[in-house]
């Protein structure tokens, strides 16, 4: 007689993690630190526990068989991290968090990926990047941010927006901060409305060759920089992108446990969507094992999961690979799977194979950052100041 | 097929690990050959366009930049045209200009900044010649742009 | 470009209610890919025809209209709010619009030419009063310009197109329902950017009197 196996899949052992950790360990040791210690002690205690922190987590994710869970934390460490090292960067350099005239006259404003879709046209017709950035070298340079985009396409496709996007760390954190949802009911047509937003600002940034979404929506600039009011026009777009942080980033996130900013604005995921075919990794469901509970329709932070997806085996384009349905299918009926590999098949081997691209992918992108973020919370504690 | 497909995703879901790490690694050698092959610049209407000709005025030099006139498809109808003022230690209190942006040998236009206020005041001769749109203290000088309609 | 955004925003629309007529269409004649652009030519040259007349009358409704007011930046601010408000809706709310190309079916059953059919089906689909052609309506009779008229309606008409163009290949529309509410959830963004324009000329219009 058959008996009743656990079925739900549970991490590796703890000689295989070790083993692999201590792969990872040797990788991000190198990536970290890039061959050398700092001399500084404030440097060195940075890099320290930085290390620490992603190896510990890492061992976790493989330990307990558990992704979203330790994910999320290194995850919205990442974006708190980035918003503390980002303003300390830019009250060093210009003394406010507004955006000067003469930075954009100069072509120094940090870009991020979230102006990439708004790019893609003009390169393609005029060769020209219709933002007042540095092309090479300088903080946060256009090509650096291409070349970091078109890496994490290949290697994650839109796994980008919960592995590495330090804005949807955000979001994310917030979304966790209630046990349950004041908000449950969310009509799905909302999944669409980011593509609608994709194709508007691409279009009339194509059109007025400059960068809408940056000028007009970007909740972050609330956290990043954003322009000095001295009209009634940036009163205006500043009322809208305030509203949309503390609308999408904080509120609706807390209310309804979803990524709400992400699911229902962000243009760049939208994008990832569409791209994400030329990449490997997905989420797929094991039809024969799915009771049907649901659990993963209620849980997925950007409504991915739909009862059509149980019928198919596979999520909406939406997904981001976060985890959080694997974590919390009681059959153990979700996984990672290798596109082209059978399913259920070896998804032990699928969900590592994953793991490894993604973590190292967060780990390295995030390290100085981090490692920043916590030398400007030392310095505070230590002189009272988080600048020099 | 069905194993062939198997063998490519695992190939494929392999070369993700060493896509993340060269990424990272060769991220300066990539960001290079990417603007070098691309060819792509900065946005003439962020970056001011090229500069046409250089003033030399002794301690400072004016940098009179191309008229730009750049639109997705084709040339808008208005425009503008960029002179920057260099270095900023060597500039006179008032600045005083005459720009010939089109290079016909004729004057199209007289600016004159204070530099210790940013006020500027346009001379209008050429009747494409508009307003100043803007005047901005940057770290090693002033810039001003003139706005134009087109010919 | 407005005129193409309106267009682009309302274009899922149209494909939504001119498919019906125009995929049973082809797939009844039978005919390949090569036929089927023929046909679809035809759809769209009979839009373009519909587009191109509402511009002239826009032109002459802004002439007779606009022509002679002097606060006419107040009256198409209240426009440009009324009907970005109602695009708004139609974007984000199920409503229905009237749209002459609903009645496509029964002219194309009523028409025996079988070469006017899609031409027909065309110029009925270019005859439409919803938000957004009201909205490229407002915008056009505002310039006072025949050219600027014909030219924002030509661009209107190319933003729709866009959409049409993978119809010859029949199958390739699983996604039209996906692609509908994207469109219509454009057309509200574009409405959001019309409320602003509309705020600031009502704004201007009013410090003007």
């Amino acid at each position: 007689m058959k008996t009743d196996t656990p079925q739900v899949p549970r991490g590796e052992g703890l000689g295989r993690t070790i083993i692999l950790t201590a792969i990872t360990a040797v990788i991000t040791a190198v990536m970290f630190s890039q061959g050398k210690i700092p001399q500084d002690p404030k440097g060195a205690i940075a890099l320290i526990l930085t290390f620490l922190f992603a190896n510990t987590l890492f061992f976790l994710i493989i330990y307990t068989g558990k992704t979203d869970r330790y994910r999320a934390v290194y995850f919205s460490t990442f974006a708190v991290m980035l918003i503390v090292s980002f303003i300390s960067h830019m009250l060093e350099a210009r003394g406010s968090m507004s955006l000067s005239e003469a930075k954009v006259f100069q072509c120094e404003v940090p870009f991020c990926h979230l102006v990439i879709p708004m790019t893609l046209v003009p390169i393609a017709l005029t060769k020209t990047i219709i933002f007042p950035g540095s092309l090479i070298g300088g903080y946060a340079s256009i090509a650096s941010m291409f070349v970091l985009w078109i890496g994490a396409t290949l290697a994650l496709g839109r796994g980008f927006c919960s592995w590495s996007c330090f804005y949807g760390g955000l979001d994310d954190g917030f979304s966790r901060v209630l046990k349950r949802p004041v908000i449950k009911k969310i009509n799905p047509k909302w999944i669409y409305l980011p593509f609608a937003v994709l194709l508007f600002v691409a279009l009339t940034a194509a059109a007025y060759l400059s960068p809408t979404y940056c000028i007009w929506f970007c909740p972050f600039k609330a956290v990043t920089e954003f322009n000095a009011v001295t009209s009634t026009e940036i009163l205006i777009q500043t009322i809208i992108f305030v509203s949309l942080f503390i609308g999408l980033v904080i509120v609706l996130p807390v209310l309804t446990k979803r990524r709400t900013q992400c699911a229902f604005l962000c243009p760049f995921g939208a994008m990832q969507s569409l791209t994400n075919k030329i990449n490997v990794f997905d989420v797929r469901i094991d039809k024969e094992k799915c009771v049907k509970c649901k659990r993963c329709i209620q849980v997925c932070p950007t409504l991915s999961m739909s009862e059509e997806s149980l019928e198919q085996g596979r999520t909406r384009i939406t997904c981001m690979k976060c985890g959080k349905c694997i974590d919390s299918c009681p059959k153990g009926a979700i996984s990672y799977h290798i596109k082209g590999t059978d399913i259920p098949g070896k998804r032990n081997t699928y969900r590592l194979l994953f793991l490894f691209a993604a973590f190292l992918f967060l780990a390295i992108f995030s390290s100085h950052i981090i490692q920043d973020g916590i030398v400007r919370i030392l310095k505070l504690v230590t002189t009272g100041s988080m600048i020099s | 097929m069905p194993k062939i497909r198997s063998i490519a995703g695992y190939m494929w879901a392999g070369a993700a690990i060493i896509i993340v790490l060269a990424t990272f690694f060769g991220s300066g050698f990539f960001s290079r050959t990417l603007v070098a092959a691309s060819g792509v610049k900065i946005s003439p209407l962020y970056s001011g366009g090229e500069v046409m000709r250089s003033v030399d005025h002794g301690s400072y030099k004016a940098l009179i930049h191309r008229p730009v006139f750049d639109a997705l498809i084709g040339e808008s109808k208005e425009g503008f045209v960029q002179v920057n003022w260099e270095p900023l230690a060597g500039l006179p209190p008032v600045i005083e200009e005459p720009v010939d942006y089109n290079g016909d040998g004729k004057e199209d236009f007289s600016i004159r900044i204070d530099t210790k206020t940013g006020k500027a005041t346009l001379t209008r001769i050429n009747p494409l010649v508009l307003s100043v749109i803007n005047t901005v203290k940057l770290d090693n000088g002033w810039v001003v742009r003139v706005q134009l309609k087109k010919d | 470009m407005k005129g193409f955004f309106l267009g682009l925003s309302n274009g899922v629309t149209c494909v939504a209610y001119c498919t019906p007529v125009l995929i049973p269409y082809m797939l009844g004649e039978g005919k390949g890919v090569a036929q089927n652009f023929v046909t679809l030519m035809q759809f769209l040259l009979g839009r373009l025809a519909g587009y191109l007349c509402f511009a002239f009358i826009t032109w002459l409704i802004g002439l007779s209209i606009f022509g002679g007011l002097g606060s006419k930046g107040l009256i198409i601010g209240i426009l440009y709010i009324i009907f970005s408000c109602l695009m708004m809706v139609y974007a984000f709310f199920r409503i229905d619009v009237p749209c002459a190309a609903r009645s496509i079916g029964y002219v194309a059953r009523k028409i025996r030419v079988p070469l006017l059919i899609p031409v027909a089906a065309g110029l009925l689909s270019g005859i439409a009063l919803c938000p957004p052609f009201l909205l490229a309506m407002t915008d056009a009779a505002g310039k006072g310009s025949l050219s600027y008229s014909l030219f924002f309606f030509f661009m209107f008409f190319i933003g729709t197109s866009v959409f049409f163009i993978p119809i010859p290949f029949v199958g390739a529309l699983r996604r039209l329902q996906a692609l509908q509410i994207v469109g219509k959830m454009a057309a509200g963004i574009v409405g959001l950017y019309y409320l602003y324009t509309g705020i600031m000329a009502v704004i201007a219009g009013a410090e003007g009197i």
